[in-house]
């Protein structure tokens, strides 16, 4: 039994160890470089999208990456593909595809065993994938609903490349990179630091900020009360996924879904 | 049951959102009340979690219809009353709920107390004891795994591992006395918390109770797992004591019947003793009275006479060893060490002496082989010619006759070592260690005379004069008795 048979030194790493302070900071300089520039030079368009998108989700995936012990050239990769997909969309919506090779990388990180503390290892439970099914389809579900009832808010119609591309970034950058911080890093070092109920109120707090600061997020109140309402349930609900499976696969699959109906409304991407 | 219950739930919640639906979808309808039932249902079947998906669900359903009331109206009687419903719903689920589960701990905690008793039950040793604790608690508590440890006396007794190591959470409790509690031992992909209490008896710690799960271990059930520890404390404390009792008890039984086997052999040494000094007392005087009728009735020649002498003088000395070894042993059964006169004495003439005592016949089986410059011994010589006298008639008694006997003597440091060696019949292994016992006579020695307290006095009289001495012997082969006394620096 290991609280009998194993040597134990009382006390706890650091919550934020291993932040890759560093490429942060490089990170943070170039979105305030990019800003500065925009006031004085006029920049190519969708310029500030591409730094927004390597900053704000690159930042969050490299983190994640490093905090389960990858090195921080493995968050750089990460970056760079997203830098490069965001590029690519500006040139061509099609161009969004190259954002599925942001998973490639994360799948080949996986693989060789190096992701296990984000939840990236080994078998996924069909029983959780089913779960997070149901919890995507109800979320996006009555997101559809409510938003058609109370917004007017209508579904797009005929413009179908646009919603693939929008699903292409969320799978390649959005949800990855939400997930694999919020869930597979700092819900789960919280609540192995504290407990399940400080974890999910942590992870859920620090998500749901994230998506009211994003610039994407129509600024009506109707919006920020929406967003703050379904992400707090998907947030809550992702980390019991995560808690219950050891996975963080089935918290993907439904924040995929949920976040498939949302680009499926007239606003967003 | 469960599944059916929780399904009647949900199939209520969506049929209530559909009839308020289709009536107008008015926040203030009558059906909302219905709400409650589902809520109230899983909150007393599932607790804390039932109450607070159910009361969730049916906001999340109740949304889709306030808040687009709320959105066409604003702030109606009718909204408010939607809104009053939405904290009504989730005051009811969290409160009944949390009460639910709150009264299924405390039942299971008496439940696994009275568990726990059960198992002690009849129990008398104590590693027992532990493991039926230990069943009981991974049961009761849902646990990975429940370490116990318990210390009894000297020894640590651990259920769940060998031994408890050094550092560890159960040694660090063990030694500070306060409760450690660690969130994640690290391993594995969902947490798995480590909390362990001391079990504390008297305000004395008396051991560990340490639980492993995989998942929530929150405080609440740490100050149950506490609580538990000090009922378990007191029942391992009565198992222990009870163990304890039972080991001594077997302890003192195996004891009086070891002393009891002693003192019924010990008594029938004595009776054969008796029987056996019995007659080696008459022997001697039936040669001096025999001897001496004969030289008071017929007149015979003086060298007839001088031979009569002779033998009642040896038989006089025979009954005189006799009787200094009985006064000898009297004294060592006082615990009295037997009187010495020691003065320096020439080891190579004193066995000279013996060996002359017991030559007979033509043929010289007794040889001395002395160390050259050999120092005179630390002795009394009376002493000496005693210890000598029995060891050499020993040998001579169960050796063959005309085989050799051999008196050696050495130096060895501070001391002198004599030998003496015979090739005669050897002494058993399983006689060789009582030998030195009075009374103890070696059970195939047939018809060869003695008493049995010849060597017993022999140790005694070694030992007094802080000599040692051993004894090497193979059956068939001979035996080899070498002993130890101090020389004359």
């Amino acid at each position: 039994m290991w609280a009998l048979d194993r040597p134990w030194r009382p006390g706890t790493r650091p919550l934020l160890a291993d932040t890759p302070t560093r490429l942060l900071v490089a990170l943070a300089g170039a979105v305030a470089a990019g800003l500065l520039l925009a006031d004085r030079i006029p920049l190519p368009p969708g310029a500030l999208r591409v730094v927004g998108v390597a900053a704000g989700q690159g930042a969050l995936l490299a983190t994640a990456l490093a905090w389960a012990g990858c090195r921080t050239r493995s968050g750089v990769v990460a970056i760079v593909l997203l830098v490069a997909a965001a590029v690519a969309t500006t040139l061509d919506p099609a161009g969004a595809l190259g954002y599925l090779l942001v998973p490639l990388w994360v799948a080949w990180l996986a693989r060789s065993g190096r992701l296990a503390a984000l939840g990236l290892a080994g078998a996924v439970p069909g029983r959780a994938v089913l779960a997070a099914v149901l919890l995507g389809a109800f979320l996006g579900g009555h997101l559809l609903v409510s938003a058609s009832l109370t917004l007017g808010v209508r579904l797009r119609a005929g413009r179908g490349g646009l919603v693939l591309a929008a699903l292409a970034y969320d799978v390649g950058a959005n949800v990855l990179a939400a997930e694999c911080f919020f869930r597979g890093a700092l819900f789960n070092r919280a609540q192995r630091r504290w407990s399940f109920a400080t974890g999910l109120l942590l992870a859920t707090a620090a998500y749901v900020v994230r998506y009211l600061l994003d610039p994407l997020l129509p600024k009506s109140v109707e919006w920020i009360v929406g967003a703050a309402f379904y992400l707090t349930l998907l947030s809550a609900g992702n980390c019991w996924l995560f808690w219950w499976s050891g996975s963080l696969v089935p918290g993907g699959v439904a924040a995929l879904l949920f976040f498939a109906a949302y680009r499926l409304l007239g606003t967003g991407a | 049951m469960t599944r059916a219950l929780a399904a009647a739930a949900a199939l209520t919640l969506a049929v209530v959102t559909t009839l308020i639906v289709q009536a107008g979808g008015d926040p203030a309808s009558a059906l909302r009340h219905v709400y409650l039932l589902p809520v109230v249902a899983l909150a007393l079947a599932f607790g804390g979690l039932g109450g607070a998906l159910s009361a969730g669900a049916t906001l999340v359903l109740y949304a889709s219809v306030v808040l687009p009331a709320i959105e066409r109206s604003g702030l109606t009687p009718e909204t408010i009353e939607g809104l009053v419903t939405f904290a009504l719903v989730a005051g009811v689920g969290a409160l009944g709920g949390t009460l639910t589960t709150r009264a299924r701990r405390q039942r299971a905690r008496y439940e696994t107390i009275l568990a726990v008793q059960r198992a002690l039950a009849g129990v008398t040793l104590l590693e027992a004891a532990l493991r039926s604790v230990r069943a009981v608690l991974i049961d009761r508590l849902g646990a990975a795994d429940v370490g116990l440890v318990v210390r009894d006396g000297e020894r640590e007794v651990a259920a769940a591992a060998e031994r408890v190591v050094a550092g560890s959470v159960a040694d660090r409790v063990l030694t500070g006395g306060a409760a450690v509690f660690v969130p994640d031992t690290g391993d594995g992909s969902r947490p798995r918390r480590v909390f362990a209490t001391p079990l504390v008896v008297a305000g004395q710690p008396i051991g560990v109770l340490a639980v492993e799960r995989v998942g929530e271990l929150g405080g609440e059930e740490r100050a149950a797992v506490e609580a538990l520890g000090a009922h378990v404390a007191v029942a391992l404390e009565n198992a222990r004591l009870t163990s304890r009792a039972r080991r001594f008890a077997d302890e003192l039984e195996r004891q009086v019947a070891n002393a009891t086997r002693h003192l019924e052999e010990l008594d029938r040494a004595k009776s054969v003793f008796v029987a056996v000094a019995s007659h080696e007392l008459r022997t001697p005087l039936t040669a001096l009275q025999g001897f001496s009728e004969i030289l008071a009735a017929r007149s015979l020649a003086p060298e007839e006479v001088r031979r009569m002498a002779g033998i009642m003088g040896a038989e006089a000395a025979r009954l005189g060893r006799i009787v200094s070894d009985l006064l000898d042993l009297s004294r060592l059964e006082r615990g009295l060490a037997p009187t010495l006169h020691r003065t320096p004495v020439a080891v190579e003439a004193a066995l000279a002496a013996t060996a002359n005592l017991f030559r007979r016949g033509a043929v010289d089986t007794l040889v001395v082989d002395c160390a050259s410059a050999l120092p005179p011994v630390d002795a009394d010589p009376d002493a000496l010619e005693r210890i000598l006298a029995n060891l050499v008639s020993n040998a001579v008694k169960y050796s063959p006759p005309d085989s050799e006997v051999r008196l050696c003597a050495r130096r060895a440091g501070a001391m002198v070592e004599i030998e003496v060696l015979d090739r005669g019949a050897g002494i058993p292994d399983e006689a060789r260690e009582r030998i030195f016992e009075p009374y103890y006579r070696a059970p195939d020695v047939g018809a060869v005379r003695g008493t049995g307290l010849g060597l017993a006095v022999v140790k005694a009289l070694v030992d007094a004069h802080g000599g040692t001495i051993r004894v090497e012997s193979a059956v068939g082969a001979g035996t080899r008795v070498t002993f130890s006394l101090p020389a004359v620096s």
